[in-house]
């Protein structure tokens, strides 16, 4: 049986521009076959849940079905009601299915769950956005087959970028224009080469060649030595190139079958403090945590006047934020450090800049201070990558 | 600016990109391999040369000689024989082929590429007794020396031979090695008897060349790690040979370097591997067998394909410490079993030139430490492979008995193997 995971290889790529090219024509002609796209999708979806990963594809069947009743049902009712418990039990009901498979490992002795699937995270970031915006009436109509059409995106299913429900449909309903689509087209394949350098060459040599030999001198070392700070840098750029070229192969895909799929990362190494790298890395993301996390508790904590002061309210919004990003990542020590630790890192920047506007006149502002910025960024964002990457506890807690 | 321009423009050259990538890979041209690289790569053992072929075939053509083992290869002295035959001239040089983990079944699947360049020609095969464990090569050591590019040359010959069913079979129990399902299969079909299909073999042709040109291009990188190690030992040997000089030297060096340990086991290995563990390891070997083994069919396949390109090889039979033995509690008598055992596979199917050291583990400075041939052991196989690759040898005349393949073979021990063996 033949099984192929998202952009894993050449091969796929020849499939995948088979498989797009009555897409691209159609879309040139001004016009949009959705039925193909729809088989074109499924066939894709299947291929990655077939074979020995065919427990995964029952699981996904599974959560769809039980997470599509749950939209639909919360929509029906919320075209009546809108009770605030209603909605916070839609929302920990439409979070039940990840949080079992993330809390699974901690008690299974670090075995997967078997609900679990490839790409059930950012299946769940998409389902809570749609029934947010329901809550909030910014979704008027929910239709059965594009919201499945928009959950299982195949291009972004294993790994996002986290894209809107209304942003999704408005590009699924139209045309582009043919000029519009042609400059789509042309980034498309710009995104699709980036990728192949990002994820194929760079990625390989950071992490196939060079972190396996970092990673047993640093071990063979043992403690805090210098190939530990190797391992640091040389985990950061292999994260990034591989993550960044997932997603531009996802955003270009995306492109080429006439959806502007948003993108996921933009120079994030040149972020001069970490609030600029939060809008930098894994966008679509962070993004998703501010909108309906960050920004609904702060609006709730004001409304309620449970904390009054402005800045004791941004801190505790942080500190929410970054705890469930970090419980996201996984439940372990490193995953819940590295979400502190950014939280930390956010709420210090910001005592520094309120410090910087308060004064200006005093502080230097020229181009070695910005250089100094941005290295500075760098390293206390390749650090939390360090802490990230569970090498710490490998190192120190293990015995090797 | 056209829509049409536009298009042409954005993808002309994804379409140029990859028929150029296309022609490249499948078309059968052959990059040569720079001559310059070949004395590095000769003693990099690099797992790269070992899976490829390009540069493999490019020395064999020339005056070297594969040189094939494991570990013991990489205790680089004055006295290795790379080391040995740069210093004095000599009209060989040794291709180490192998590493830690290369055991039989790796050296087999090496071969495939390279039997043109071995037929006729001779060889020297070092056999690590330690290779015939119960279980044989361990699969991961497997796959890490283990290439598509190997398989792929060896399909295009295999046939019904009971050397390529019994190939086949060996490599469909080593689990997940091909993400190529094309592969699998035709390797499937060989193991049970038959032909590969007009289909699998057009798409062997096409792969073969595809990775060729993979190799030819990337296993030349980062081969000359080594040279300067090699041109530090030469430094440390006299101008001209004398044995017995070079056997002082040896013995002299040995002792220089086997001052922290009471196994005269080398300092630098004492500390870094021995020292910690020492003190668990005092009788752990006494239960270790190599009398039976799975390794003993893969050493087969090995000699069947040795016999078939006609390839006259010397064979190494290298000792263990013998204090170390000592210590460990391994037993010297299931180590004179195992040695009458590889033997007797060897002499019958008519592989006569054997050099047995296994009697030498007491010999001072012998071994580097405590498996692997070290300074005065060096020499001494010297003395033996030096007339054997320099001077005309009589042609061998093989006889290949498959029995040396069956479970029965693999796992006689105890009387039904003296039985058989005396």
């Amino acid at each position: 049986m033949i099984n192929m995971q998202p952009y894993e290889n050449p091969e796929y790529f020849l499939w995948l521009s088979l498989a797009l090219l009555p897409i691209i024509i159609g879309l040139l002609k001004g016009k949009r076959w959705r039925i193909y796209e729809t088989i074109v999708s499924f066939a894709f979806l299947f291929l990655i849940f077939d074979a020995n990963k065919f427990v995964q594809g029952l699981a996904l069947i599974g959560y769809v079905a039980f997470e599509m009743c749950l939209m639909f049902a919360y929509f029906k009712y919320r075209q009546k009601r809108n009770d605030t418990w209603v909605f916070v039990i839609a929302v920990l009901l439409a979070i039940f299915p990840l949080v079992i498979v993330k809390i699974t490992p901690v008690f299974e002795h670090g075995a997967a769950s078997i609900i679990g699937f490839l790409g059930i995270s950012y299946l769940t970031f998409k389902i809570v956005g749609i029934i947010m915006e329901t809550r909030d009436g910014m979704i008027k109509s929910l239709d059965f087959l594009k919201v499945l059409h928009f959950i299982l995106f195949f291009p972004t299913i294993s790994s996002g970028p986290i894209d809107r429900y209304r942003r999704f449909i408005k590009d699924y309903d139209t045309v582009p224009s043919v000029e519009k689509y042609v400059n789509m087209l042309g980034k498309s394949v710009h995104y699709i080469f980036l990728g192949f350098l990002y994820k194929f060459i760079l990625a390989y040599y950071f992490g196939s060649v060079l972190l396996p030999q970092v990673s047993a001198l640093a071990l063979a070392h043992g403690g805090i030595s210098w190939y530990l700070v190797e391992y640091m840098y040389v985990y950061s750029m292999d994260l990034f190139f591989d993550f960044a070229g997932y997603s531009l192969f996802a955003v270009g895909t995306s492109y080429a079958m006439g959806i502007e799929t948003p993108m996921n990362f933009n120079l994030p190494f040149i972020s001069k403090n970490i609030k600029d790298f939060w809008n930098r890395w894994h966008m679509t993301l962070s993004f998703w945590f501010r909108d309906y996390i960050y920004m609904r508790l702060v609006f709730f904590l004001m409304k309620k006047k449970l904390v009054k002061n402005k800045v004791n309210l941004a801190n505790l919004g942080y500190l929410t934020l970054f705890l469930i990003m970090g419980f996201w990542h996984g439940v372990t020590w490193y995953y819940i450090v590295y979400g502190l630790f950014h939280a930390c890192a956010i709420i210090i920047c910001d005592v520094w800049l309120r410090f910087k506007k308060k004064h200006r006149d005093k502080i230097p502002s020229n181009r070695f201070t910005k250089i100094f910025a941005i290295f500075l960024t760098f390293n206390l964002v390749c650090f939390s990558f360090l802490i990230f990457s569970g090498f710490l506890n490998t190192l120190f807690f293990m015995k090797h | 600016m056209s829509f049409k321009k536009k298009l042409w423009l954005i993808f002309g050259p994804v379409i140029v990109a990859i028929l150029i990538l296309l022609v490249f890979l499948v078309s059968p041209f052959k990059l040569n391999v720079n001559k310059k690289i070949l004395p590095g790569a000769s003693i990099s053992q690099s797992v790269d040369v070992f899976k490829g072929t390009a540069i493999k075939k490019a020395a064999l053509e020339k005056n070297y000689v594969a040189f094939m083992g494991s570990s013991e290869l990489s205790r680089i002295d004055p006295l290795h024989p790379s080391v040995l035959a740069r210093k004095y001239h000599r009209s060989y040089r040794p291709f180490l082929l192998g590493a830690a983990g290369s055991q039989s079944l790796s050296h087999y699947w090496a071969m495939q590429g390279i039997n043109r360049q071995l037929k006729n020609k001779k060889a020297v095969f070092i056999i690590s007794p330690q290779w015939f464990v119960k279980k044989g090569i361990d699969p991961q050591a497997f796959a890490y020396y283990y290439s598509n590019l190997q398989v792929i040359t060896w399909l295009k010959t295999a046939d019904k031979s009971e050397m390529d069913i019994y190939a086949a079979k060996r490599l469909l129990q080593m689990k997940n090695l091909h993400s190529d399902s094309i592969i699998e299969d035709a390797v499937e079909r060989i193991a049970s008897g038959k032909t590969l299909t007009d289909i699998q073999k057009t798409y062997v042709d096409l792969k073969y060349n595809e990775l060729s040109h993979e190799d030819q291009l990337f296993s030349v990188l980062h081969v000359n790690t080594r040279t300067s190690i090699i041109k530090r030992q030469m430094k440390q040997l006299p101008d001209t040979y004398n044995y017995s000089k070079l056997d002082k030297l040896a013995y002299d060096l040995g002792k220089k370097n086997t001052t922290n340990n009471p196994f005269e086991v080398d300092n630098v290995f004492w500390k870094k591997r021995l020292k910690g563990a020492y003190k668990n390891l005092q009788n752990e070997q006494s239960d270790f067998n190599y009398v039976s083994s799975p390794e003993y069919a893969d050493f087969q396949l090995v000699l069947n394909q040795f016999a078939k390109n006609n390839t006259n090889v010397l064979f190494v039979i290298p000792p263990i410490n013998k204090s170390w033995a000592k210590y460990t509690g391994l037993s010297m008598k299931m180590i004179a079993t195992f040695d009458k055992k590889i033997k007797y596979q060897l002499k019958q199917q008519g592989f006569t030139n054997i050099v047995d050291m296994s009697k030498d583990g007491s010999e001072h400075y012998f071994m580097q430490d405590t498996i692997h041939l070290g300074w005065r052991g060096w020499l001494k196989l010297d003395k033996y492979v030096d007339p054997f690759l320099t001077k005309k040898q009589k042609t061998p005349k093989f006889k290949i008995n498959n029995y040396f393949y069956s479970k029965n073979w693999q796992n006689l021990h105890g009387n039904s193997l003296n039985k058989v063996v005396d």
